[in-house]
């Protein structure tokens, strides 16, 4: 499955104010990539104008599967899933009064997705074995950390080509979120995976990404094409590691 | 007995009102316009009651399905949902009770068929068939919407669509087509329930009526969009409205069910039966 997420100067904003400014960036299949940026910079901007939850007024956002381009702008939020682009949502965006097993059933909601439903159950039962002994418990009553992996895994029910996952280290106590990095890079790896992730927390983020673009003010600011290439930049130590602003 | 039909009535305004969120007080004017529907055929082709009812659900389904595009154009997609819905389904109640009243006069009409006026000695217990035959429909009928909604993608989906919406379309699924069908579904369920009504008592255009605060009264108690709570709370009133009719008089079975609820609410605030 070769598949990848092209975005092409995206200009896109809420009424007046302007939030993405000419945003280009593009996510090669089996790429884990990291979108950098603390808050107000337009990380969850772009993802919603991925998803068709906010229309861009320029730019184009395209996604390349097995040869084919599929332009996704102007598309709702359930036809761009059902092309195979899944996101984990900031806030996790659970269904509290359904059962855990109910939650991620729903995940396999996607007419592609079921066919290969009992596969995908198994998998996220072997990667979160938590989420097997509270199948039946309302997903409401979880903690932070098993809400956001019952996300991650209604997520893996849709069978995505390019998972998107939104800031999921938001409400989770910090070692939880190194534990939370680690799990979805060993789920890339084992599965195979193409990712994008919005994330504010620099250091754990740069643990598991492959490159990544730091995103200021509605633009890219940077482009990293390595970890180490993120630590090293000026603009990177000014904005996380506590350099001169 | 009498919990069955209720039961069967309450199931829809389950669906509607428990899991969607929409106050459709005409629902028993849709199910006393099942009821009439019922009545037609049986008075001129000597249809079975209970089978035309089944048969006529695809029909309702549809014209709920409408219902629900109407609803949704006019209000839901402006956030005009709560008095103005209100008021359209108001009208709406009236517009079939006002229909049937030119169609068929105010006059009580009933159906026949082989079971009515049969009765089966348990004992001491005589049953009549006429309560038994619908008691047995409302369960199976029950009993299906509960599987429906548990064990197919698109029953989760509908238990899933007041949740979160926006979570919704993030699993693929268009909230408004989810809650189209759903809506079409309830109304189907109401022409069932009110072929089993016409079973148990003469209807008249207006008979809806008598029902809507004792349905209402079934969801709430029930939990608010739980099947088993939902038959479990319609049985325990059939039940509590039954014996007061016999003891004391049948004046006085509205007022103890509703004395039960506000008991009920106050010991169990999320129904009978928690989700």
């Amino acid at each position: 499955m070769a598949n990848s997420l092209h975005i092409e100067n995206v200009v896109a904003g809420y009424g007046a104010a302007r939030v993405l400014d000419g945003v280009s960036i593009s996510v090669s299949a089996g790429e884990t990539v990291g979108l950098l940026g603390t808050n107000g910079n337009g990380k969850s901007t772009l993802i919603k104008c991925i998803m068709g939850m906010v229309q861009p007024t320029a730019g184009t956002i395209r996604v390349e599967d097995d040869g084919r381009s599929v332009d996704l702008v102007g598309q709702t939020p359930e036809q761009v899933v059902e092309s195979g682009i899944v996101l984990v949502p900031e806030g996790r965006r659970l269904f509290p009064d359904l059962t855990v097993g109910e939650n991620m059933m729903l995940g396999a909601y996607r007419r592609t997705a079921r066919a290969d439903v009992e596969r995908n159950r198994a998998l996220c039962f072997d990667a979160f074995p938590v989420l097997k002994e509270r199948q039946n418990q309302l997903a409401g009553s979880m903690s932070g950390g098993e809400q956001q992996m019952l996300a991650i895994a209604r997520a893996l029910m849709s069978s995505p080509k390019i998972l998107i996952v939104d800031e999921p280290s938001v409400g989770l106590a910090p070692i939880l979120v190194g534990r939370m990095m680690t799990k979805i890079k060993e789920l890339k790896d084992q599965y195979g995976l193409t990712v994008l992730m919005a994330e504010q927390n620099f250091h754990q983020a740069s643990r598991i990404v492959d490159r990544a673009y730091v995103i200021v003010g509605g633009r890219i600011a940077f482009e990293g094409k390595s970890a180490e290439e993120l630590r090293n930049n000026e603009l990177v130590k000014q904005y996380y590691l506590g350099g001169e602003a | 007995m009498l919990g069955g039909f209720y039961a069967s009535v309450a199931l829809g305004l389950t669906l509607v009102f428990g899991l969607l969120n929409i106050v459709n007080i005409a629902h028993p004017a849709f199910v006393v316009l099942g009821s009439f529907l019922v009545y037609a055929a049986n008075a001129q082709w000597g249809v079975d009651p209970i089978a035309m009812g089944v048969i006529l659900t695809p029909l309702f389904f549809l014209l709920g399905m409408a219902t629900y595009s109407v609803y949704h154009a006019s209000f839901e997609k402006r956030d005009n949902e709560s008095l103005r819905g209100l008021a359209f389904f108001f009208g709406l109640m009236f517009i079939i009770e006002v229909g049937l009243i030119l169609q068929y006069g105010v006059d009580y009409r009933l159906v026949n068929a082989p079971y009515i006026g049969k009765v089966i000695n348990l004992g001491s217990v005589t049953l009549p068939l006429r309560m038994l035959v619908p008691f047995c429909v409302a369960l199976v009928m029950a009993l299906g919407i509960f599987l429906f909604l548990s064990r197919t993608y698109l029953g989760r989906a509908i238990r899933a669509v007041a949740q979160d919406q926006l979570a919704l379309q993030l699993v693929a699924a268009d909230p408004v087509r989810i809650k189209r069908i759903a809506f079409g579904i309830a109304i189907a369920t109401a022409c069932v329930a009110g072929a089993l009504l016409i079973v148990i008592n003469p209807v008249e255009p207006a008979a809806g009526r008598v029902y809507i605060g004792r349905i209402f009264a079934i969801v709430v108690l029930g939990g608010m969009g739980s099947v088993r709570g939902t038959v479990a709370a319609a049985i325990v009133l059939g039940i509590v409205e039954s014996v007061t009719s016999t003891i004391y008089s049948p004046s006085w079975a509205p007022a103890v069910a509703f004395g039960f609820l506000l008991f009920a609410l106050a010991v169990r605030p999320a129904g009978l039966l928690r989700r």
